[in-house]
């Protein structure tokens, strides 16, 4: 099977090239740097069937950085090259594309965004560049889908450049402006609104106060969405439909007894309670269908709105003082909002940082203090039963201890900490149906890691409490708990469930009959004290072992800090 | 035109005030960070703009020929400019 690279500059469309090519859903995003793993996939062409790859981005082949080196074996491993360039900045790609020809693999050029450059009034010669580049250049829109038929035909004939031969950096640069200079018109123009709006948008004085509205817009339509969500369609459904109907079922087969307690709980057709029951098929798919879905869907839209739009990099730019006496710098923002929906791609997205520093800082920040959507979507209904004030609390607290270890782990933490350096694109109009599948991927992504676990959660804390393991556990650490915290001796289960997944656990605390301060310090331990299995096993693959033993070191003494603080300021007031 | 420019001061891009444009001179930095630069756009002889200044010696963002590209404040006093 031959094997084709898709190569380019990063944020010029190559994933969606490659969704378009294949077929196979790759994450894309108006962010660069989004692709840092490859992804493959087949494509048929002509009867015949191609491997094809999606590089990471990277602005040359010089081997400085990890892309660039995965990127330069991925060139060498290629039958055929896919060059995607992009037609809106044409010179600054030019320098890969000349790079890539003087390889001499078989190469086309894609010069897509090719809408983009009509829009701000960019013209290119395509017929002349592509005799000075002696390949072919297939101008191509991927968001539209124009020019990929052409891709793929073109693909069987690619051909070897005899005009571009290997060369200096500095002949290599002299080698773009004149190419430049000899195929690229600009037409100027007067300023867009795009434009407008891009500046306002990253200007302090206005830039800030948008991005506050922007951030409390989000929270408040992602709590408003998910309430309206469950309160009108999920509950109705557990409620009405779904709940009599699987207690008749069960009930038929398991009238009572352990198996009958292990499916549905002490549910009756007359009490039937999908959040105390503890039941595999009561709690267990309430809890991330009806309690946790409605969030999920509506955090992962509208996240998916600000990346396809571009305003994360803006938001980067103008939070950027702030982080960097966290020892971080403006991009540390993308793993942080990405670990508001799950701490695992938020784990993996700590590799935009440069250095070892900035990782772990950004790393163990988010693992301590930022609750995923699921750990959220459970405290805001269950928390938020006692009040608004007791949410607050515990967000207002999780901010405060952001800060703090970030500004001390930037004392402790030895290297460097860099400044910012970051491309901020321009505008794009979010295409309709890439952003409800870029949900639908997200979501689905969080129904197949998340229903398993949650299965898992509740039929290991039935068994806790069958086999009364849970009355030893409690006895060993009711002393930690109830001397140090003030939470009653069964929170243990929580703390035990915790390890393997947030939502469940915070779901147990509600048979406990707790107090709201009780509820509201167990909330914030059970974000700060440890990750979830996933995200921990993520964090030991980016960080290391001794790292990560570290930052867990970490994470014990600040709950306990934090819990004792709480229980005793909590009981003051 | 030429002879007019070479007359000017070569000052750090850091003194240039948003709304001002100026002309890159040279890029400072080690050839890494030189070619990242290039790569993003900033190269010398190009025209620069101060979009916007992030106050408490936060980053600036600069527009060079219609990419916008924020830099820290440390790494943008390095780059050298000729005010036109
Ligand atoms: N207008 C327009 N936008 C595009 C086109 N191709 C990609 N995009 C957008 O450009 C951004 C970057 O795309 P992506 O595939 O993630 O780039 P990659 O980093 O090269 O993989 C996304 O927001 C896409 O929706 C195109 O041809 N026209
Ligand atoms: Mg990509």
């Amino acid at each position: 099977m031959k094997r084709i690279s898709l190569m380019g500059c990063p944020n010029v469309g190559k994933s969606v090239v490659f969704s378009r090519l294949t077929g196979v859903n790759v994450i894309s995003s108006n962010y660069p740097g989004t692709t840092v793993d490859f992804t493959k996939g087949n494509t048929c062409i002509r009867g015949e069937k191609f491997e094809l790859i999606d590089v990471p981005g990277t602005y040359s082949l010089e081997p400085t950085s990890k892309a660039e080196e995965v990127a330069q074996s991925m060139l060498q491993e290629a039958d055929v090259v896919i060059n995607v360039a992009d037609a809106t900045h044409l010179e600054r790609n030019l320098y890969l594309t000349l790079e890539i020809l003087g390889s001499k693999k078989p190469t086309i050029v894609a010069l897509n965004l090719w809408d983009e450059s009509k829009h701000i009034g960019v013209d290119i010669d395509v017929a002349k560049l592509e005799k000075l580049l002696g390949v072919t250049i297939v101008p191509t829109c991927a968001i539209s889908g124009e020019g990929i038929k052409e891709l793929a035909s073109e693909l069987c004939v690619a051909r070897v450049s005899k005009t571009i031969e290997p060369m200096s950096e500095d002949e290599r640069w002299a080698k773009v402006g004149e190419i430049i200079g000899k195929v690229q018109v600009v037409h100027h123009r007067h300023h867009t609104i795009r434009e407008r709006i891009a500046d306002i948008t990253v200007k302090p004085i206005t830039g800030i106060p948008i991005a506050i509205i922007v951030i409390l817009l989000m929270f408040i339509s992602i709590i408003g969405i998910g309430n309206w969500i469950i309160e009108h369609l999920m509950d109705p459904l557990f409620y009405n439909y779904y709940g009599p109907w699987i207690i008749d079922v069960v009930n038929s087969f398991a009238p009572e007894g352990l198996l009958h307690d292990i499916l549905i709980g002490q549910s009756t057709g007359e009490s039937l309670d999908f959040t105390q029951s503890f039941g595999l098929l009561t709690t267990g798919l309430y809890v991330p269908f009806a309690m946790v879905l409605p969030f999920v869907i509506t955090f992962y839209f509208m996240l998916s709105l600000l990346e396809d739009t571009g305003y994360l990099p803006r938001l980067a730019v103008l939070v950027d003082t702030g982080l960097h006496k966290l020892g971080l710098h403006g991009s540390a923002i993308v793993p942080t909002i990405l670990g508001f929906g799950c701490n695992v791609p938020g784990a993996l997205a700590t590799r935009v940082m440069e250095t070892k520093k900035q990782q772990f800082i950004a790393a163990t920040l988010m693992a301590i203090a930022v609750p995923c959507m699921a750990q959220s979507a459970m405290i805001f209904g269950i928390l938020g039963r006692e009040g608004l004030k007791w949410v607050l609390i515990v967000y207002v607290t999780l901010f405060v201890v952001y800060v703090l270890i970030g500004l001390l782990l930037k004392k402790l933490v030895k290297g460097e900490s860099p400044e910012l350096l970051l491309e901020v694109p321009p505008y794009r109009k979010p295409d309709c149906r890439t952003l409800l599948k870029k949900t639908w991927t997200k979501v689905y992504g969080f129904l197949a890691e998340a229903v398993p676990f949650v299965l898992l959660g509740v039929l290991v804390v039935n068994l806790l409490y069958i086999s009364g393991l849970i009355d030893v556990l409690s006895a060993v650490f009711a002393p930690i708990l109830t001397t140090l915290f003030g939470l009653p001796e069964g929170a243990i289960v929580a703390l035990i469930m915790g390890f393997l997944r947030k939502d469940i656990a915070i779901g147990i605390l509600l048979p406990l009959g707790m107090t709201p301060q009780q509820l509201t310090i167990s909330c914030v331990i059970l974000c700060t004290y440890f990750p979830c299995v996933a995200t921990f096993v993520v964090l030991i693959r980016e960080l290391g072992v001794m790292a990560m033993l570290k930052a867990t070191g970490l994470m014990i003494v600040v709950t306990v800090a934090v819990g004792v603080a709480l229980n005793l300021i909590l009981n003051v007031i | 035109m030429s002879d007019m420019n070479q007359d000017r001061e070569v000052v750090p891009l850091t003194t240039l005030f948003p709304g001002e444009r100026a002309k890159i001179v040279a890029l400072g930095h080690g050839a890494g960070r030189q070619r990242h630069f290039r790569t993003m756009g900033l190269m010398e002889g190009k025209i620069v703009e101060i979009v916007a200044t992030q106050p408490a010696r936060g980053p600036v963002v600069l527009n060079v020929e219609g990419t916008q590209i924020a830099i820290g404040r440390g790494m943008a006093r390095r780059i050298l400019i000729q005010k036109i």
